[in-house]
């Protein structure tokens, strides 16, 4: 597995499509769909929804690692504003922050995009 | 050269791409302002940054829209700050969100010409996790894609953080 983080909009995407060979059709963004394709985008998002929908991400991730070792993984950083008010914002930062570390740990490549620029943290 | 210096509030970017234009050999040296100064504190933002540039030899061209009609000196060395200032006033004021990209670009590559040394300053604004009302995510959006497109162009892009640069495309020099 490989994780590539960076802030909304520095074009994550199109750097990982690029380097690994990968069309948009290999793209998923849902935790389902991202067990057969080769690239994970908006990891955030899918987060955000999942909590929403009452689920376990961490429990989720888990299982897309079992049945997806070599999936590349792409999560916008969401962890550098000011503090949210509602609790559930709160919540959904900190699982993404923490999602991010677990992933990490376990990638065999970890890059964080800048302004399109890659650097590779692992 | 062309330099693209990014980072968070109060990161240093400031300082560290003055520091750029003040070790080039490049002349004369041009601070292009974009920014209104609105109220007190957009008065005291200013005038802090006057008196770090004080004694510095910097010539101040104000310009906070339509980037094309600044002419300055060939060969002058530019501190252009900054990128978000410019886009929010493209965007907000001026012609509007249609085109705006364009028409920044198209200011930068008139001041590029003009210029021996450019750093753009830019901002690093994009992880805070919110999501914001349609305007501003399209502000946003306009300007994470300006700071890409000028990163591929530029000769060096430099994140600053706690003063400190990273160099994520060419180095110190």
């Amino acid at each position: 597995m490989r994780l590539i983080i960076g802030g909304a909009g520095q074009g994550k995407l199109p750097y990982a499509l690029r380097t690994y060979n990968c069309t948009p059709a290999d793209v998923a963004e849902t935790f389902s769909a991202a067990r057969t394709e080769r690239v994970f985008d908006r990891f955030h998002a899918a987060v955000r929804a999942t909590l929403e929908a009452g689920e376990d991400p961490q429990r989720l991730t888990k299982e897309l690692l079992q049945a997806n070792p070599g999936i590349i993984i792409l999560c916008d950083e969401v962890g550098c504003g000011v503090i949210p008010v509602q609790p559930e914002e709160r919540a959904w930062r900190e699982t993404v922050g923490h999602l991010c570390c677990d992933l990490a740990e376990q990638a065999e490549s970890v890059e964080r995009v800048f302004c399109g620029l890659p650097m590779r943290l692992k | 050269m062309m330099t693209l210096v990014s980072g968070g509030a109060g990161s240093g970017k400031s300082a560290y791409a003055e520091s750029l234009i003040l070790q080039s050999s490049a002349a004369p040296r041009i601070y292009l302002a974009t920014m209104q100064a609105w109220g007190e504190e957009g008065r005291q933002r200013v005038e802090r940054h006057r008196r770090l540039r004080a004694g510095k030899g910097f010539l101040t061209v104000e310009q906070p829209l339509n980037l094309t009609e600044v002419e300055i000196p060939q060969g002058s060395a530019v501190l252009l700050e900054d990128l978000s200032n410019l886009t929010a006033n493209e965007c907000f004021g001026g012609a509007g969100f249609a085109g705006a990209e364009e028409r920044i670009l198209t200011g930068v590559d008139s001041i590029r010409a003009q210029a021996g040394e450019l750093v753009i300053v830019t901002n690093e604004i994009f992880s805070d996790g919110v999501t914001y009302p349609p305007e501003t995510a399209q502000y946003l959006d306009i300007l994470a894609r300006l700071n890409r497109q000028l990163a591929a162009q530029a000769d060096r892009v430099v994140e600053v953080a706690a003063g400190i640069p990273i160099f994520w495309k060419g180095e110190n020099p």
